[in-house]
């Protein structure tokens, strides 16, 4: 290949570019004008560090090998703002999740905080601890009083976990 | 006896590189009737053409086959070739061996040159019954209808008139002028709009070539190339054009208060009104929707009566219609500016001081609603901190995909300006995602606009929030510092793109002109004829074509009046004789043909046969295009197509499909 990374000496690697692509069903999905919408209004960008532009780019170009086994793939709160405001309707989420599944795949070491919130998710079926909503008269009440059952509460809500894992970094 | 020619061409590597072109000439020499076949690097060259006509005039040829590029390209060529070596031009066939072939089997050159020798052997076998067929020449009406009256309208108007050609110019708003009377300076070398237009606008309104009809809409085309009907509905003013002296002094005692379209409604103007400060002609005009007298169908109110000095006002007026004839038609329609609030992230409509670059232009202008002062129309007061955002509703597939073209100069401009005319310190940002300054002199602009403290980020946000206290902000990702950067600015100047006009639809469907994917009116062909439609006798000039600046726009609106004094000059014009032709006899006066025809080509005429009235189907030679849908679609296959017949096709179908002689047999 006759391009380099001279950061890390990474060379393009096609082959896993071309696995990725399939996965996507097609470049539609990646063809990215470096506008940079996406990471201005990235959730995931001022807590987690995620630049979805730099994951497209990367692809783009091929420097494809060191992305299923990073962390920063499983930073996207998956909120789809990307998505929603592309101009060229590519789509980051769409290839952090084709990347996850190559992780996985992969048997790629998965962030623990991640597998704690997904194994919760199993668990209960739930995120987040259940919350009060409020009600037209302005009013703050929680299931109790709206007479629901009671439902268990995942050992660690999302959020927690979430600030974890930006401790962490 | 039959003689054929057959000439491969090799258009350099673009046949010959996939196509094995020696083959094909030597398959060609084994077909019947064929006296002789080469192959040429340039057929359409001169020697390649010569060679043509000298084979026509040494071995006897009657019919001739080139098999080259597509006959979209070349056919006119070929065609006046053969005739200057005195063969009928009609007895040529062509068989695209370039986009049908080469272009479209790149990877395959045997399946390749096979296709090419069938395509070859169709055309032997079409061009055995192809007839000879003369042009027929029409006198043509020296005159033109010019459609919209900015920049583009007034230049062609201008150029047509002093060529000594009758020009109706026709205008939907109250005033020539169009979207460049509302800009204040104009890119790269920031001249005043107004200085460089006005005085064309006058020389429109005083040139006695020139007949100006303002507040007034093309209704109804009739005719073909050459020989146009048009009528124009010239709506009322309510003000009688004649006697207006354009005082104002009614506009002064009006008391109904309507938003200044001109002013983008950023500010007020009255029932009875004066279009711009420029206005051409200066005449008075009265907004029926608004005003009371005529709103209520009353006799009410009646101030500017009292105050018209000329006693120009005629609430009686009704709308006229005017019948034109005229040889070409020039559209110069123009564009709209993209509705920002259809890009809800990014506030407009929601927020007072997110505006469209079209509302800077007249914020900046000294005829505008501020008299030429920058300020946010939220406080009124001059920004400290004014934002710009590149491509709103181009380069963007929700919206637009194409570059407006225009965008990056525009805010390079404005940013100068706001430079220029802010004396109090202001931070002025350009958030950009290519900054494209590709004209004469723009890029130095683009170096100016550097050199004035402006600073440029690669990166658009994604959205604009309003903090409680009413300001604005938002993030972007800035693509030179790798850092993710708040601005909190008091004034975001979006960078609106240029889009079809909405009146588009109509008008293509009045002068059957198409238009492109893009919406905008699509040109006859991209490269080499950009100024026509595929309309003959329709020319297209300025921003209705697809996006443009001024220069592009005046340089297209010359080309436009050029090729249409090119069409006109001489008094007549030669028709194609590849038209529809009705065999009486068999048509049954069904009208299907009249119904399909997009042309309106075809009328019926009543006959008496046996003492019965019957109808049958008339071609109008003039207006036949030769698309073919009523050949097809008729159902006793009483029309033809000149060198389409059933015969002429099924014979070429029939050698496509004889399989035995692909392997060389006679």
């Amino acid at each position: 290949m006759s391009l380099t990374d001279l950061m890390t000496m990474a060379k393009p690697n096609l082959e896993t570019r071309d696995k990725i692509l399939s996965k996507l069903k097609g470049r539609e999905l990646v063809n990215c004008f470096q506008c940079l919408k996406c990471t201005s209004g990235c959730t995931a960008l001022k807590l987690l560090e995620l630049k979805p532009h730099e994951i497209m780019k990367l692809v783009n170009l091929g420097f494809v090998d060191e992305l299923p086994s990073s962390d920063i793939i499983w930073t996207c709160v998956t909120c789809l703002k990307c998505v929603q405001r592309c101009p060229q309707k590519a789509s980051p989420y769409h290839l952090i999740i084709a990347l996850r599944n190559l992780a996985v795949e992969k048997e790629a070491k998965v962030p623990e905080t991640y597998m704690k919130i997904v194994s919760s998710i199993l668990e209960t079926g739930l995120a987040e601890p259940p919350q009060k909503i409020v009600t037209k008269k302005m009013e703050a009440v929680d299931r109790e009083r709206l007479k629901l059952p009671k439902i268990r509460p995942p050992k660690e809500s999302f959020q927690t976990c979430f600030m974890k894992a930006m401790e962490e970094k | 006896m039959t003689r054929i020619g057959v000439y491969v061409c090799h258009c350099g590597l673009n046949i010959a590189g996939v196509v094995d072109v020696e083959k094909v000439a030597e398959y060609a020499k084994t077909l019947k009737d064929v006296v002789v076949a080469r192959h040429y690097t340039y057929m359409c060259s001169e020697p390649g053409q010569s060679m043509i006509q000298d084979d026509i005039k040494a071995k006897k040829l009657d019919r001739i086959v080139i098999a080259t590029c597509s006959p979209r390209m070349h056919e006119e060529t070929f065609r006046r070739a053969v005739a200057e070596a005195g063969l009928n031009p009609y007895l040529t066939e062509i068989v695209n061996l370039r986009e049908h072939v080469s272009w479209a089997h790149t990877h395959e050159p045997e399946k390749a040159t096979e296709k090419a020798k069938a395509l070859v052997r169709m055309g032997v076998a079409r061009v055995r019954l192809l007839e000879p067929l003369e042009k027929r020449k029409v006198g043509v009406e020296k005159s033109v209808l010019v459609v919209g009256g900015g920049i583009a309208g007034i230049q062609t108007s201008l150029d047509l008139a002093n060529a000594g050609f009758r020009v109706y110019l026709v205008e939907k708003a109250p005033s020539i002028g169009g979207r460049m009377a509302q800009l204040d300076k104009t890119f790269p070398t920031l001249d005043c709009s107004a200085c460089i237009l006005t005085p064309k606008m006058v020389d429109v309104a005083k040139h006695c070539n020139i007949t100006l009809l303002t507040n007034a809409e093309v209704a109804d085309v009739k005719g073909f190339v050459g020989n146009y009907e048009v009528s124009i509905l010239i709506k009322p003013r309510y003000v009688d054009a004649k006697k207006c002296v354009g005082c104002e002094l009614c506009t002064e005692v009006c008391p109904v208060k309507v938003p200044d379209r001109f002013n983008e409604n950023m500010s007020e103007k009255r029932a009875i009104y004066i279009y711009s400060a420029h206005s051409v002609p200066k005449i008075a005009i009265i907004n029926p929707t608004y005003c009371l007298r005529l709103k209520l169908n009353k006799d009410v109110c009646g101030k500017c009566l009292a105050a018209c000095e000329a006693k120009a006002i005629d609430f009686k007026q009704q709308p006229e219609t005017m019948q034109v004839k005229v040889g070409g038609i020039v559209l110069a329609v123009g564009s709209e500016v993209f509705d920002a609030s259809r890009m809800a992230e990014l506030g407009y409509g929601r927020f007072k001081n997110v505006i469209s670059s079209i509302e800077f232009e007249r914020i900046s202008d000294a005829s505008g609603p501020t008299g030429g002062k920058i300020v946010s129309p939220k406080d009124g007061k001059p920004p400290r901190t004014i934002v710009f955002i590149q491509c709103v509703g181009s380069r963007d597939k929700r919206f637009h995909e194409y570059c407006c073209r225009v965008g990056c100069m525009v805010t390079l401009k404005q940013a100068i300006l706001a430079r220029e005319k802010i004396h109090e310190p202001v931070r002025i940002y350009v958030c950009y995602i290519d900054l494209r300054a590709f004209g004469k002199g723009y890029d130095e602009f683009y170096r100016r606009a550097r050199d004035m403290d402006i600073d440029f980020i690669a990166g658009v946000p994604s959205e604009i929030h309003n903090a409680p206290n009413g300001s604005l902000y938002f993030d972007v990702y800035d693509k030179g510092t790798n850092k993710l950067l708040e601005i909190r600015p008091d004034l975001v100047v979006l960078g609106t793109g240029l889009v079809p006009n909405s009146d588009l639809a109509k008008i293509s469907a009045l002068f059957h002109a198409s238009r492109s994917a893009d919406g905008f009116l699509l040109e006859a062909h991209p490269k080499l004829r950009p100024l026509e439609s595929a309309m003959g006798g329709v020319f297209l000039a300025g921003a209705c074509q697809g996006p443009k600046d001024i220069p592009d726009t005046v340089a297209q609106a010359s080309g436009a009046a050029a090729k249409a004094i090119d069409l006109l000059s001489s008094g007549e014009i030669e028709l194609e004789p590849l038209k529809a032709v009705v065999d009486k006899d068999s048509c049954s006066g069904c009208r299907i043909c009249e119904t399909v025809c997009p042309f309106v080509a075809i009328q019926m005429k009543p006959e008496i046969v046996k003492g019965q009235e019957r109808f049958r189907a008339e071609v109008i030679e003039a207006m036949c295009q030769g698309c073919g849908l009523c050949s097809s679609a008729c159902p006793t296959g009483a029309i033809k197509i000149q060198q389409y017949s059933n015969k002429q096709v099924l014979t070429q179908v029939q050698a496509a499909l004889e399989e035995a002689c692909a392997e060389g047999g006679k």
